[in-house]
């Protein structure tokens, strides 16, 4: 009788646990495999009866981060998520509009002098921090100092050394002269003077960048080391501040500031982080309502992009090819590097492989991110370079046989690294399908990596051809025209041009720097030298794929310093 | 008689101490010597903890000189001893800029043991149960069953079921959440737990079916029956208790296989865990962090086996006399 009763009680112990396993992962693994458009429907039949559910809990907007965040300090993050969640809290002097212009923000007015080199800036009255101390001149000159002080060995100084030009920052930061001496005063609470080396055309629009965010010096130094690592030991003076947050936290959750000095414009009553680090969880989070945006993975893309809330959102990076011209004897020949650039369709890459909005770039300096003194994009036109930047089967095999003959050889074989990332692979793999197919005789051989070591190859120059990345720092051309003067870390090919370096010179500190326009046209004139070189071959500038429910609008994305902005987002 | 029993007594205590002894100034020794290792490891990884593209040789060195990576290997490797006897761990440089890592992983630590040990416990149980059943009902429909689960489990790796239960239950079916959620812990860890469970689960139940076939074969098991003891009695009292004692071994190494699973699954779920941690800072070379949570895990292996070791003794004196003469 008792083992009649032991054996039935295992027997749906048994049963249960298959329910609980073995069943569903066998079911869930074959449906995953063909994850149709079917499902995506099914999908958002879901959502549209979960977002009520979703509502109760709030109006805040729930958002996918792909990495938690590195640092609060605005001193010491380098990278977007940390620049975004500081930036929903605190305002520079400037931050940006919806076009990625730099707009007043803490500063209420500015005054420039004749000569471009002293900049004051009139820091609002009603510009109060959370704990209520007014934001002051001060905060900005502690900040700043912070930022070069070779104690503090900030990522980022050169933003204010190199970039802004700032006086006295490179010997700060190089520990020749005190922090005290950088060219920063406050003149009174309200009035902060920079002083700078040279003009710097772009000087307002670095303000949005957290690099140059106050920081309130007494309130610093109350919390010790813990500075920006919880909510009690962050200060607030912008739309939100900051409730729940710990180093590399998964989740962060802030609220409308209802003291900030333009408090009406903010729309959300809260924002709320959610990282997310598998794509495929990603994705199902916000098909079921936990997310209103979130990332869509390359593969994902085919899924979702007939769904209205998918959006291809710029994100500056310019991907090329660079050749190491140094090292290579073959690569040296510029007829093969016409070749090459002529070879590859570029058009094939973004629409075939891709798909997720990147756009086909012919230029040295990718699109939509730098305006000119007339507004207009520096890359709107991408025919500039058509007589060496452009796919062209036919004349890629002239120059190719060409470059051959003059080689003396009649079969190349080289080889291309790139990171073992999803993009990178996929993009590698069809690089070189195009480029054997046009090019007879040619093989390419492809090793991938982690990304941090194909950046020391290249930069130790250990490489034939390198697919790589560049991201913008600051809106002006000079932030990718700035890699390739000779001795560039990141003048990976190491090629080198004297009539290149001394434009880059005359547009950084010279007479060209004063005036913006002669300044736009020499910037043009060494992209013009690149591009005749043929020193990279550039392929695409990224967009990233992104779901953005319908119902929420106004959220402002940027390639440079901010991605994104919430101030005028919100959510029905 | 009684003063052979004591005098048994007394030198298998003096015998268990030494054996300890030794177990433990080996174990430390082995730590140290993985330290170390780490360290030539982690000089070996392309790149450094830093923005390498962006920086340039001079700032690189002055970041190299803020955290005292600018000195030789075998510097830097005793002042981490040296602190790591004050506890102190050093900072991350990288996946949470200058956070001392002894405040990263106090946050940590006990939610990745929450989890893993709900795992263990999930997947023992029902392991256990499964071998029970497929040792009794052999050769039936049920031991098949049990081994074709058992399979499954051992082969699919855990990230596989975390996915296909998060797509089934937490997607589909909507009865658990898909992510971890401080607010709801219980309820965002069931399946985590249950994805890390399955290897566990499965390797126990084979185990315990292997072991129970053997036991309920064995010349006193019959014994017992012929001594007309009812079948309750004779399962728990003597066949499930002699088949767990191998069973106890095994459980230590998968809980260390749990702990290399748990790196992937966090990850999936979005648990703030230690694995999660180890994984982002691996692919930053965030260096402190990698070695501290390295060492933590080799602590705890080393820990866990010489636990298991120690135990057995004590259940099977057998093994101690032949570890002790070694």
């Amino acid at each position: 009788m008792k083992k009649k009763f032991l054996s039935i009680m295992l027997a749906s112990a048994l049963a249960l646990s298959m329910i609980g396993c073995g069943s569903s992962a066998v079911s869930g693994v074959s449906e995953q495999k063909d994850t149709t458009a079917e499902e995506t429907d099914s999908a958002q039949a879901d959502n549209a009866t979960t977002t009520d559910a979703g509502e109760s809990s709030g109006e805040d907007l729930n958002v996918m981060l792909e990495t938690p965040v590195e640092s609060l300090d605005p001193q010491q993050a380098t990278d977007g998520t940390s620049f975004e969640v500081i930036a929903d809290y605190t305002d520079g002097l400037m931050q940006m509009d919806a076009d990625g212009q730099a707009v007043n923000a803490l500063a209420e007015s500015i005054d420039v002098s004749e000569d471009g080199l002293t900049y004051t800036f009139h820091i609002r009255e009603d510009a109060n921090w959370s704990n209520g101390e007014p934001v002051t001149a001060a905060d900005f000159v502690f900040a700043w100092q912070r930022a070069v002080d070779p104690e503090v060995a900030s990522e980022y100084s050169y933003m204010l050394s190199d970039i802004g030009q700032i006086v006295n920052a490179q010997d700060i930061i190089d520990g020749a002269k005190d922090k005290s001496e950088l060219g920063v005063t406050a003149v009174d609470d309200k009035t902060l003077e920079v002083k700078l080396n040279v003009p710097v055309s772009y000087f307002l629009s670095l303000m949005y960048f957290p690099t140059f965010y106050p920081v309130n010096q007494a309130f610093f130094e109350s919390c010790a080391d813990t500075y920006a690592t919880s909510p009690e030991t962050t200060l607030s003076n912008g739309a939100f501040v900051l409730d729940d947050y710990q180093p590399a936290a998964t989740t962060i959750h802030l609220t409308k500031n209802p003291d900030y000095y333009d408090a009406d414009r903010v729309k959300l009553p809260g924002l709320n982080y959610q990282v997310i680090q598998d794509s495929q969880q990603a994705l199902m989070s916000y098909q079921s309502g936990d997310l209103d945006t979130t990332l869509v993975n390359g593969e994902q893309v085919d899924q979702v992009k007939d769904d209205p809330a998918f959006k291809a959102i710029g994100a500056g990076y310019l991907w090329y090819i660079s050749p190491n011209i140094q090292e290579v004897k073959e690569l040296q020949n510029v007829n093969i590097r016409y070749a090459i650039t002529m070879a590859l369709n570029r058009e094939a890459i973004t629409t075939d492989v891709l798909k997720d909005g990147s756009a086909p770039t012919y230029t040295a300096v990718p699109m939509d991110f730098a305006a000119g003194p007339d507004g207009s994009d520096f890359s709107a036109d991408q025919e500039k370079f058509k007589e060496v930047c452009r796919y062209d089967a036919d004349a890629a095999v002239e120059y190719w046989n060409k470059g051959l003959e003059e080689l003396g050889v009649t079969e190349l074989t080289i080889t291309m690294i790139h990171d073992a990332d999803d993009a990178p692979i996929k993009v590698a793999q069809v690089v070189k399908e195009q480029l054997e197919t046009t090019l007879s005789g040619l093989t390419v051989e492809l090793q991938q990596m982690p990304k941090k070591e194909r950046v020391q190859r290249m930069q130790e120059g250990e490489f034939e051809l390198g697919l790589t990345r560049w991201g913008p720092d600051y809106a002006d051309p000079m932030t990718y025209l700035g890699m390739w003067v000779t001795n560039n870390s990141n003048n990976y090919g190491f090629w080198s041009n004297k009539d290149y370096d001394a434009i880059i010179a005359e547009c950084t500190t010279g007479e060209t720097a004063m005036d913006a326009s002669a300044r736009w046209s020499a910037l043009y004139d060494a992209e013009q030298i690149v591009m005749d070189e043929a020193v990279i071959f550039p392929l695409y500038t990224q967009c990233n794929a992104e779901l953005i429910s319908t119902s929420v609008s106004g959220i402002e994305f940027h390639p440079v310093a901010l991605n994104r902005v919430y101030k005028d987002a919100s959510k029905n | 008689m009684i003063h052979y029993f004591f005098l048994a007594l007394l030198s298998f205590g003096v015998a268990m101490k030494k054996y300890v002894l030794k177990r433990v100034i080996t174990a430390i020794f082995t730590l140290l010597a993985i330290t170390l290792i780490l360290f030539i490891l982690m000089q070996l990884m392309p790149g450094s903890p830093f923005n390498d593209e962006k920086l340039n040789e001079s700032q690189r060195a002055a970041l190299y000189a803020k955290y005292g990576l600018d000195k030789p290997i075998v510097i830097q490797f005793f002042h981490y001893v040296i602190n790591m006897f004050k506890g102190d761990l050093g900072v991350s440089y990288k996946i949470s800029k200058n956070t001392p890592i002894t405040q990263l992983i106090a946050s940590r630590l006990p939610i990745s043991i929450g989890v893993g040990f709900a795992a263990v416990s999930i997947g023992a149980l029902i392991g256990l149960l499964l071998g029970l059943l497929a040792a009794f009902k052999r050769d039936t429909v049920w031991d098949t069953l049990a081994t074709v689960i058992s399979v499954i489990g051992v082969s699919v790796p855990s990230y596989v079921f975390a996915l296909a239960l998060s797509y089934q239950f937490g997607f589909k079916l909507d009865w658990f959440p898909m992510l971890f959620s401080a607010k709801d812990v219980l309820g965002s860890s069931v399946l985590p737990s249950v994805s890390l469970s399955m290897f566990t689960m499965a390797s126990i139940a084979r185990f315990t079916r292997a072991e129970m076939i053997e036991v309920l074969g064995s010349d006193y098991m019959l014994l017992a029956e012929s001594k007309g003891l009812s079948g309750n009695k004779i399962v728990f009292a003597h066949a499930l208790r002699n088949a767990l004692i191998p069973i106890i071994t095994v459980l230590a190494p998968l809980v260390v296989d749990l702990m290399t699973g748990s790196l992937v699954v966090e990850k999936i779920f979005s648990i703030p865990g230690v694995g999660s941690l180890l994984v982002n800072a691996i692919q930053s070379n965030d260096y402190n962090v990698v070695i501290a949570l390295s060492f933590i895990y080799s602590a705890m292996y080393i820990g866990i086996m010489l636990v298991v070791d120690i135990l057995y003794g004590v259940i099977d004196p057998r093994i101690r006399v032949a570890k002790e003469g070694d």
